[in-house]
């Protein structure tokens, strides 16, 4: 009885683990993009939702009848590396237009149930019209229509609206393509995590670029930490209990997004929370539960997901050009290096592998492949660029070439 | 059913300017064939007029011109009266004819009145209307052996009308609640109130309908068994019908009762095997239960954001375009849609435990890089292997330990395997362990949604044992007795399966 008892608890347990990860790395789950996922976070919802609320105090709400289970990750972006993609071959980020545009088809999408894509792109040339900040919507040009159909592609990704009839794609072709629409206004809710809405501040525009760091903070601002989240030094209207969930959860929250989570970044009181044996103990807790492997260090501490399954992309991995030159040029690193010194290994390595020539060629192939490997780096937290000079971080340590290869050879 | 033919013209008062003063008049002899007046002249219908309710200046030449309308639409007709004594000719020219409605006319205002009514009120399912068709059956099968014909002619009069009342509740409601789901823009507040006080009136009255109609149903049998035939006649016995023209009425009265009764029957025990419409009535409560729930979370949803949300979305659009650098462009849309996934690294010292957390990374060895993507840019598939390989060399003795248990779970799980389906309650009696992973991969089954049909499927977290359940569709109850006591529940159909072939041969082991 109790190893059937013990068999079930692991079963659980390793299904509860792989829906948090799988929601850290997909905070939106339809039914119908991925069912046995969302059947899984469906069964698990009380252990997971439970683990997100108690560690990062991030509600997860799990909607069986409607079909989309969404965790909201509340946080300030303090890195530009994970932005929305075009869902196309390059999967190149959004530029400011596209990203525009998927604010204002959110907009206009809120109050029709059902659409066609051309009169949706009626509305939109109507709306931004009408918005004297906004450049307005021009359907004929094909440059705009690509931006709209990446912005609907997007939307259609996220379940938030459904194509009933057609194919959004050849509306890049032709303005008179027909496709029909079905709109999820619920989704479409979903989609905004931020607890403040950005109409609430009502900030004059021209004071949005002076204000924007203020900005980001205001609408991340949630009221159970206190009067002002994340400015608590200086609160005294905030009680120890608020301070210390907001010290657990703003920690939690750099643990489970970020790469890694370096003690030189984080304020002293938080310092001190990750140090106590509290902390500590909630740290291994929490990582076994989400089934990572914890690595904690000196300068700092990290969760690895041996199965890949929160992240958006990998390293080391042979994946992209980019990410080879990552690591080899962090093998070079042995301290701060300057960003031309770094060229210079590139130019090295384009010669070493004649075949990344193809997608690096060119006068400003070497200069293109390490700016790219540098960026894989950054995303990492495994360097750091200030002013021309690249710093390796200690974590990058972990990828060094290690002198004794002992895991060369491979067990039979 | 014959297509429903309106004589021309019988509605035309109801259109046009004067319709008003036409509905009143009509109105008027109505009132007055309540109290067994029939022909008014052109004062009394003024009087009637002013009683109800129309007070506009009115001479006599309209209200005249107005009788005559009605009267050339068929309306109305108009008879001389001679009876009276008249002292002079104006008095003799306004008294003289005498109005009263035609059978058209009565009808027109009687549809109109229906029409008012209907308009006004609203429809509900009732508990009480089946309690009282259920009653009067039963009062009908009392009657049918002892009562005399007159109460026969009565109970079946009252069955008929509790069973009109019910189809005409059932309409209305159903065309409400259509409407109430379709109606979303609608005033969120009240409309929340009246959804969820819909939702509230549903499930009530779902809970008790189920025995209500099988009481129905049995009672409508036991009519049955003495027959139907038979109870018609002696009502038309009983009704006592007047012959008031030449043909006799009995046959078309008899022609009615049945098929009144043909419609008892397609609610609650259709002769031709079809569903019964009550339990359309089920479904289709069941769906506006679910469908108004999810309005429901839609409207508290858009509640809690929606007013804003649509200012919210157009002042980020602002921002977007307003915001200086192309970074700051990737960080607002990560704050603000917290959509972006989370990064990590995916190698790990073969043995993390083994460092000491206070050791700076630089001391340490680093974890395995595939040398193979350093030399030649391509990495071996190792993530895998390499974890596997991990496990099995660090946590071997854990494993071993694992697939002990496995084993012995396993074979319970052989014992347990039915080889098809089977009611619950073919296992009978059962050693308690067994029972208990019975009970164990049961939960796992119930924890699963229902799909098409309400089976119920899950497999165990390896994949390889299958449990199917389905609800039993007589509602029998299971009872399985352990040397510990006995166990009751719905006697599920159930299959528990091996995926494998091996699995198949040890369970024929086994039986």
């Amino acid at each position: 009885m109790s190893q059937l008892a013990n068999q079930l608890v692991t079963a659980e347990r390793e299904e509860v683990a792989y829906g948090i990860r799988w929601l850290l790395s997909t905070p939106l789950i339809t039914e119908r993009s991925a069912p046995d996922v969302f059947d899984l976070v469906r069964r698990r919802r009380e252990p997971i939702r439970k683990w997100f609320d108690y560690y990062c105090g991030w509600t997860l709400t799990v909607e069986p009848r409607l079909g989309y289970a969404r965790l909201v990750k509340v946080r300030v972006a303090a890195d530009a590396s994970r932005p929305a993609r075009r869902l196309r071959s390059g999967r190149a980020p959004f530029d400011r237009r596209r990203y525009v545009l998927l604010c204002v088809v959110a907009a206009e999408l809120q109050s029709v149930p059902v659409t066609t894509i051309g009169l949706l792109a009626d509305r939109i040339t109507r709306a931004t019209n009408a918005d004297e900040v906004v450049t307005t919507f021009d359907a004929s040009s094909r440059s705009e229509r690509m931006a709209f159909v990446d912005v609907l592609r997007l939307l259609e990704s996220y379940g938030a609206v459904e194509v009933v009839d057609g194919v959004t794609e050849t509306f890049v072709e032709s303005a008179e393509a027909k496709v029909l629409y079905r709109v999820d206004p619920t989704l479409l809710l979903r989609l905004l995590a931020a607890p403040v809405g950005p109409s609430q501040l009502a900030v004059p525009a021209e004071d949005v670029a002076l204000r924007f760091e203020e900005l980001l903070e205001a609408v991340s601002r949630e009221r159970r930490y206190g009067l002002s989240a994340g400015r608590h030094e200086d609160t005294p209207g905030a009680s120890d209990v608020q301070r210390n969930l907001w010290l657990r959860h703003s920690v939690f929250r750099r643990l489970v997004d970020d790469p890694v989570v370096y003690f030189d970044d984080l304020s002293a009181d938080e310092q001190a929370y990750l140090n106590s044996p509290t902390g500590r103990r909630l740290l291994r807790q929490a990582a076994e539960l989400g089934g990572f492997l914890l690595e904690e260090r000196a300068e700092g501490v990290l969760l690895i997901d041996v199965d890949s399954v929160a992240t958006d992309s990998r390293f080391p991995d042979d994946v992209a050009n980019a990410k080879v030159a990552a690591l080899l040029l962090l093998d070079t690193m042995s301290g701060p290096a300057t960003v031309e010194q770094l060229e210079f290994t590139a130019a090295a390595l384009l010669d070493r592998f004649p075949r990344w020539a193809k997608s690096y060629r060119g006068d400003e192939g070497t200069r293109q492949l390490a700016a790219d490997a540098l960026a894989v780096l950054t995303d990492f937290d495994l360097v750091r660029v200030t002013a021309g000079v690249v710093r390796p971080l200690p974590a990058a340590a972990r990828y060094a070439v290690s002198a004794t290869r002992t895991t060369e050879g491979t067990t039979p | 059913m014959d297509p429903i033919r309106v004589p021309p013209e019988m509605f035309r008062f109801t259109s046009g300017d004067r319709a008003e003063l036409y509905v009143a008049v009509l109105h008027a002899f109505g009132e007055a064939n309540e109290r067994l007046e029939t022909a008014l002249g052109l004062d009394d219908v003024r009087a009637r007029l002013r009683s109800i309710g129309w007070l506009d200046a009115l001479d006599d030449n309209d209200l005249a011109s107005a009788l005559d309308q009605l009267r050339t639409w068929n309306l109305v007709d108009v008879t001389q009266n001679h009876s009276e004594n008249y002292r002079t000719a104006s008095e003799y020219e306004r008294r003289n004819l005498q109005y009263s409605l035609t059978r058209q006319g009565e009808a027109a205002f009687a549809g109109v009145v229906h029409a008012m009514s209907l308009l006004a009120s609203t429809g509900a399912l009732q508990t009480a209307v089946l309690d009282a068709i259920s009653d009067r059956l039963g009062d009908l099968v009392q009657e049918l052996d002892t009562g005399s014909d007159r109460r026969v002619f009565s109970t079946l009069t009252e069955l008929e009308g509790h069973l009109e009342a019910l189809r005409g509740n059932t309409k209305q409601f159903n065309g409400e609640l259509q409407r109430l789901l379709r109606a979303d823009g609608a005033d969120l507040t009240t409309f929340h109130e009246v959804k969820a006080s819909t939702v509230a009136y549903l499930e009530e009255f779902l809970t008790n309908l189920e025995p209500r109609t099988h009481a129905i149903a049995t009672r409508i049998g036991k009519i049955e068994e003495h027959g139907v035939g038979l109870l018609h006649q002696r009502a038309l016995l009983g009704a006592d019908l007047p012959q008031l023209t030449g043909t006799d009425p009995g046959p078309a009265w008899l022609a009615h009762r049945r098929a009144r009764w043909e419609g008892l029957r397609a609610w609650f025990r259709p002769t031709d095997g079809s569903a019964p419409r009550v339990e359309q009535l089920h479904l289709v409560a069941r769906r506006a239960i679910i469908t108004l729930l999810q309005v429901l979370a839609r409207i508290t949803e858009s509640k809690r954001r929606s007013s804003s949300a649509v200012a919210d979305f157009r002042e980020l659009a602002r921002w977007f375009t307003v915001v200086p650098a192309q970074e700051d462009l990737h960080r607002l849309w990560t704050t603000m849609f917290g959509l972006s996934s989370a990064r990590h690294a995916h190698l790990a010292h073969p043995d993390p435990e083994l460092v000491s957390p206070a050791a700076s990374w630089h001391e340490i060895p680093p974890v395995a890089v595939s040398p193979l993507l350093r030399s030649a840019g391509k990495a071996e598939r190792f993530t895998k292997t390499g974890r596997v390989r991990d496990v099995a060399a660090i946590k071997a003795a854990r494993a071993e330990q694992a697939l002990a248990e496995r084993a012995e779970l396993e074979a319970a799980w052989d014992m347990l395997d039915t080889g098809g389906a089977i009611r619950l309650s073919a296992f009978e009696r059962l050693d308690h362990a067994l029972f208990e992973r019975l009970l164990d991969l049961l939960g796992n089954a119930l924890a699963t949604g229902p799909g098409a049909g309400g089976t119920r499927r899950s497999t165990t977290s390896d994949g390889r044992i299958e449990i199917l359940l389905r609800p039993p569709q007589d509602g029998a109850i299971a009872v399985l007795t352990t040397p510990r006591g006995e166990f009751r529940g719905p006697d599920y159909e159930i299959e528990i399966r091996a995926a494998g072939q091996l699995r198949r041969r040890a369970s024929g082991d086994d039986t």
